[in-house]
């Protein structure tokens, strides 16, 4: 398991909103303020663990053995959300203090493009049964899935939790220089939104140099 | 059929169908009875008095008690912790209403209060330097505490003016002026002024020191036509003695005033003023004093 290429990766090079153009609601919507920002950005990197740890097993164990790949999309927004339920609902009973740091960006973020996009990067590592040359008898936890559970599941976990990390560095480092952007003297046709854009425009290129590592 | 589904160019799977259906049927069935039973362990029971005594309040989520929001304020009134006193914008009669629901008592002796700024200077002061950035007076302190040349000058660049939610403050001739009609007392602008010029008055109050100089007499004079000097002409003139002069800035104890304007006529810097506009005699006195 290469951890330090994963979590470059996942931190800068392949940085979901700056590289792969995913979660760009929350990341300009939420980003007036940088307390909001780590809040927003902390709960994306729960739920993108939670959609992790939850999503590869349930592929591995149940839809690529029966060749059902075309229903991932489906089941994982049902799981998602409805996990994203749960967790805010034992938040609000056994933790008031954290969830009003980011309790109300979780129904925020359960259907971001983000979160899809995080399982399936995920899932995409399973080579499905029928292309590995699996019998039928062999998939159901037989060789199949413990191949892929052991090589892949701490690697999911691990990207789950560091692309969620680079998600919080690209907001929370947007909205300072929001914050900062506020304060300057720029053209009346550039205030607010278009500069805004523009910062994050800047943001990208910076961060693109990474992919050329 | 069959000759519909061949014109397609493509059988028609019925197990495939009936697969996804079972498995997206199945898994929303198990997630909602999870979501169900968790639910019935978690809930949390919310006391039905923080919606009552929030619908009593303001509603203007100015945060001036220091909770966020109204919503936060009312759990806290209903935990204790809050005082109702803290809010300055909420009617007595609802006040009492509240303190019946919570089997508080209200003091009832806090007067409700509104902001005056303690400057007068604007265009009469001087300026350190000429300014040029951005027109901010939170950024402006920043370069060497402003232009002006007193140190605690209002700049007249209306961070205030951008702090207020009720569009009571307004710059005119180079300083803010707070209109006590919209003013709802709610403090946004006194942690916004960067001089902290902005102070509470009670709205009985009827004269107010728009200065807040500490220097001496003679430095005055030398930076502001407008500033107060320090001469003590009002705490001389003052029948009942509520005025006194603390570190040369004369401090009006309102609990003893009567109203009677002595401070202000006798004031030769004119820096004592008219809280409320119309108290104001008539604007061709005043210009003619003013000369």
């Amino acid at each position: 398991m290469d951890v330090f290429g994963i979590i470059v990766a996942a931190l800068f090079a392949d940085n979901f909103v700056l590289s792969q153009f995913l979660g760009i609601c929350p990341f300009l919507g939420v980003s007036k303020k940088i307390s909001s920002a780590a809040g927003m950005g902390l709960a994306v990197t729960a739920v993108m663990v939670i959609t992790c740890a939850i999503t590869y097993p349930i592929y591995t164990f149940l839809l690529a053995p029966m060749g059902l790949e075309y229903l991932s999309i489906l089941v994982f927004i049902l799981l998602i959300a409805s996990l994203v339920q749960i967790l805010e609902m034992v938040l609000k009973r056994f933790s008031p203090g954290l969830y009003s740091a980011m309790g109300i960006y979780l129904p925020l973020v359960t259907t971001n493009c983000a979160i899809l996009g995080i399982a399936k990067i995920v899932t995409a590592t399973v080579t499905s049964a029928e292309e590995a040359g699996y019998s039928f008898g062999e998939v159901f936890f037989g060789h199949y899935v413990k191949v892929n559970m052991a090589l892949g599941y701490g690697e999911a976990v691990l990207s789950g939790l560091f692309y969620g990390l680079g998600f919080t560095l690209a907001i929370v480092l947007l909205a300072g220089l929001r914050q900062k952007a506020d304060k300057l003297h720029v053209a009346k046709a550039l205030k607010g939104f278009p500069i805004t854009m523009l910062v994050a425009c800047f943001m990208a290129m910076a961060f693109y140099v990474f992919t050329l590592i | 059929m069959t000759n519909l589904i061949l014109a397609v160019g493509r059988e028609f799977q019925w197990t495939t169908v009936l697969v996804a259906l079972a498995i997206a049927f199945g898994f929303s069935l198990v997630l909602g009875i999870l979501i169900l039973l968790i639910n019935k362990f978690t809930q949390v029971k919310e006391d039905p008095r923080i919606k009552e005594v929030e619908k009593c309040l303001a509603g203007a989520n100015c945060g001036a008690c220091g909770y966020p929001g109204c919503a936060g304020f009312a759990k806290a009134l209903v935990e204790g912790k809050a005082n109702l006193d803290s809010c300055g914008q909420t009617p007595t009669d609802k006040r009492i209403e509240i303190s019946n629901i919570l089997g508080i008592e209200v003091s009832g002796n806090a007067e409700p209060t509104i902001a005056v700024v303690g400057c007068s200077g604007g265009v009469k002061c001087q300026d350190k330097y000429e300014y040029q950035g951005y027109g901010d007076c939170v950024s402006q302190n920043l370069l060497a505490g402003g232009r002006k040349a007193c140190e605690v000058g209002c700049m007249g660049a209306g961070s205030c003016v951008d702090a207020c939610p009720y569009h009571a403050i307004e710059c005119r001739e180079g300083y803010a002026h707070v209109d006590p009609e919209l003013c709802r007392s709610c403090g946004l602008c006194i942690q916004t002024c960067p001089k902290s010029l902005i102070k509470r008055v009670p709205v009985s109050a009827k004269v107010y020191v728009a200065c807040s100089t500490q220097c001496r007499g003679k430095d005055v004079m030398s930076k502001c036509q407008a500033g107060c000097i320090a001469c003590g002409k009002c705490e001389r003139n003052c029948p009942v003695g509520a005025i006194h002069l603390v570190n040369n800035v004369p401090i009006i104890d309102y609990s003893k005033c009567i109203h009677c304007y002595k401070c202000l006529e006798g004031c030769p810097r004119h820096c004592i003023k008219y809280v409320y506009p119309e108290d104001v005699p008539n604007s061709s006195e005043t210009a003619e004093q003013a000369k």
